[in-house]
């Protein structure tokens, strides 16, 4: 039976391939969350990328410490870059905190720092204002840098106590946020998001409702959707490439969230159209003629009947498009620059978390912080595949009836 | 009178809108086309350098003013090929799997993962090389460092599955019913049918997807550049050579290249453009042939 013996072996080889690919998809998630995960917690999603420093202004008050001395020193301030703990913890009761004195890693360098290890629930730190009124909030693993002006560094951690115990009234305070957080990077990567759904989502909405509406089928049509086609091809460096030369230079849009929004923006057009033009085929062309019998135009045909039955439809296009514009990174590598910051307004930088990610794996090798940013993304990722579906669901739902 | 003249006018006008929306997408790649081509081009129009030295030089060397691309462009058809050749297959017989044998609910558990494997930005492929098949090749290679035309080729090869596999698919269910019943009335079993019958059905609808797979290979940028190497001069001569790509050369430079230099990376850009454009053409074209037959 030498045909059963080649059908079993061409079986097993399909299952077999199917098995590299999933466990491929498996491999790489699973890589990416076990790698990153230790380093994903509150603090990686709230806080800027770069450390802060700011003038903290405190009323001393006297907090007795609530948890006895060996638990205290068991609550090292946890953070990847503090190599080690060289002194302390030490309770200070008129800040009710301990401080510990650590090594304190950020990217090449290294140094000795006062860290905060423990913050009493009552302690006054945590009603801390800044110069204009404003509320701070300090937390374990801020570093201490001075207090009313005298500088900590090269001291011992008891000076440092008896230091602070001294000092009475307000106290001014230095503290340095620690960085390595992302928050700068989903807040630009959402402003690239709405930016850029804001130029291409009308433009490509209304191409497609020419394209499926009004076009006769011809020339300019076979044209635009080659063109189309053609965007849809082209990978995203040219884009860059384009962006550069054309937002960045001759418009003189600078390294900036409305180049690389604008670059993006034409990336999503292929999308969105192709998207919204399916799904206003699939509304029935005896909607359009029960519109146009009872005397509506063409255009309240289209804005009140044709267009809301394709909402489902232009929803996947909008979740899509998200998709995009969180993955893109060569082009806005070079349209919108990697620096870690929040944009100030349309003509400022920003990087997003996509290439955030390529630039903390690229050019710091921290492979860590690659993978922890990574889970972000994989998580949007995720949660838009599923709400595609729901929407894509909701279309056929309507076709169905 | 007056109305209806004033509705008239006002459906013209948007229809015109409409028309120009559609336009943009003609515009931008006329815009585009133009602005990569005007600056590429500039180098040789005004002779700063010899196109011939920019085509078959094997070395860049921005700082000896030596822009060399031959060897960048047998590193990306290297790569490319490499990837299509792991990655094709597999991703061809996942799609069987999932169109012929799989059960609908195993189908759909299938798809879905492909689906999540298209939409892991190409960052994050180049970080799992970077943290899992760099270090792997870098104990079976006998150089010093695990960046390599090897390391390329794999990444490359996982990120064309998804593109392969859900075309392919596509084009696998498409095939009538009917060819398959009457190879299983011939006496064919399950196995023969899908191989001597379906897939030689969807062989065109597999093309398109395997060439739309090549371009994703040639463009892809950020995920190679962190896994190939990127050296600076030399034609890769073992799967252990690091490569620099076309696309990778761009992206490196581009953040802070001035003049010749950079208009030279806009020229790596415009061959790049034209590998694209003629790979788009041949799918237009099979696609249209499909469509025909």
């Amino acid at each position: 039976m030498g045909r059963k013996m080649k059908d079993v072996l061409a079986k097993s080889i399909i299952y077999l391939a199917t098995g590299i690919t999933l466990c491929v998809l498996l491999f790489i998630v699973g890589f990416i969350f076990v790698k990153g995960i230790s380093l994903v917690n509150w603090d990686f999603l709230t806080r800027d990328y770069n450390e802060k420093v700011f003038y903290a202004f405190v009323q001393e008050e006297v907090v007795p410490m609530t948890i006895d001395a060996a638990s205290l020193s068991q609550k090292d301030p946890y953070d990847k870059r503090y190599e080690s703990s060289l002194e302390g913890p030490i309770y200070i009761e008129n800040i009710g905190a301990a401080i510990a004195k650590v090594a304190y890693k950020n990217n090449a360098t290294e140094k000795e720092q006062f860290v905060f290890s423990y913050i009493e629930k009552d302690s006054p730190l945590l009603s801390a204002i800044d110069s204009t009124g404003k509320k701070l909030s300090i937390g374990t693993d801020y570093i201490l840098e001075s207090i009313n002006g005298t500088d900590f560094e090269g001291l011992s951690l008891e000076d440092v106590a008896a230091q602070i115990n001294h000092e009475t009234g307000e106290l001014k305070i230095k503290v340095v946020q620690p960085g390595g957080g992302v928050r700068s990077n989903i807040i630009t990567t959402l402003y690239m998001v709405l930016v850029s759904l804001l130029i291409a989502l009308p433009l490509g909405i209304f191409g497609a409702i020419y394209l499926t509406e009004y076009a006769k089928p011809g020339r300019l049509v076979n044209i635009i959707r080659f063109a189309a086609e053609c965007l849809a091809g082209i990978p995203s460096i040219i884009f860059g490439l384009f962006g550069m030369a054309f937002f960045v230079v001759a418009l003189k849009f600078q390294i900036s969230l409305l180049s690389g929004s604008l670059t993006v923006a034409i990336i999503l057009l292929p999308v969105i159209i192709r998207s919204t033009e399916e799904a206003l085929k699939t509304v029935p062309t005896a909607f359009r003629e029960g519109s146009l019998a009872l005397g509506a135009t063409k255009l309240q045909t289209i804005f009140k009947v044709v267009l809301p039955c394709a909402v489902p439809g232009i929803a996947t296009a909008v979740l899509l498009s998200i998709g995009r514009v969180v993955g893109e990174s060569a082009a806005l590598l070079l349209t919108a620059g990697t620096v870690a910051q929040i944009p100030g307004t349309l003509f400022s930088p920003g990087s997003t978390l996509t290439v955030q990610a390529y630039y903390v794996a690229k050019e710091e090798g921290n492979i860590e912080l690659a993978c922890a940013i990574g889970i972000v993304i994989i998580v949007i990722v995720i949660v838009l595949n599923i709400l595609s579906r729901i929407t894509s669901d909701k279309l056929n739902v309507f076709n169905k009836k | 009178m007056e109305a209806i003249k004033r509705k008239k006018l006002k459906e013209k006008i948007v229809e015109n809108i409409f028309l120009i929306c559609a336009c943009v997408a003609v515009i931008s790649l006329l815009a585009i086309t133009f602005f990569v081509f005007y600056n590429g081009l500039k180098p040789f129009v005004s002779n700063s350098y010899s196109l011939w030295s920019f085509l078959t030089g094997v070395e860049w060397r921005p700082g000896s003013n030596l822009y060399g691309i031959l060897y960048m462009f047998v590193g990306s058809i290297f790569a490319t090929l490499g990837a299509i050749l792991i990655g094709v297959p597999v991703a061809i017989l996942t799609a069987v799997f999932i169109a012929e044998l799989a059960g609908s609910k195993v189908g759909k558990l299938i798809r879905f993962a492909v689906e999540l494997l298209a939409g892991i930005p190409s960052v994050l492929y180049g970080v799992f090389g970077l943290g899992i098949i760099v270090p792997y090749v870098l104990k079976i290679s006998p150089m010093a460092q695990g960046e390599s035309l090897l390391a390329t080729i794999l990444v490359l090869a996982i990120m064309i599955l998804p593109t392969v596999i859900s075309i392919s698919e596509t084009s696998l269910s498409t095939v009538p019913m009917e060819y398959r019943e009457g190879s299983y009335a011939l006496g064919a079993s399950k196995i023969q049918t899908i191989f001597r019958v379906v897939i030689p059905a969807a062989r065109s609808g597999i093309m398109t997807g395997v060439i739309l797979g090549i371009g994703r290979a040639i463009g892809e940028t950020m995920a190679v550049m962190l896994v190939c190497g990127n050296p600076i001069a030399g034609i890769p001569t073992s799967i252990f050579s690091q490569i620099r790509p076309l696309t990778t050369n761009i992206a490196l430079e581009m953040g802070y290249a001035a003049g010749v230099h950079q208009e030279l990376l806009y020229s790596t850009g415009v061959v790049l453009f034209i590998f694209i454009m003629i790979i788009n053409f041949t799918v237009n074209k099979l696609v249209k042939a499909k469509v025909g037959s």
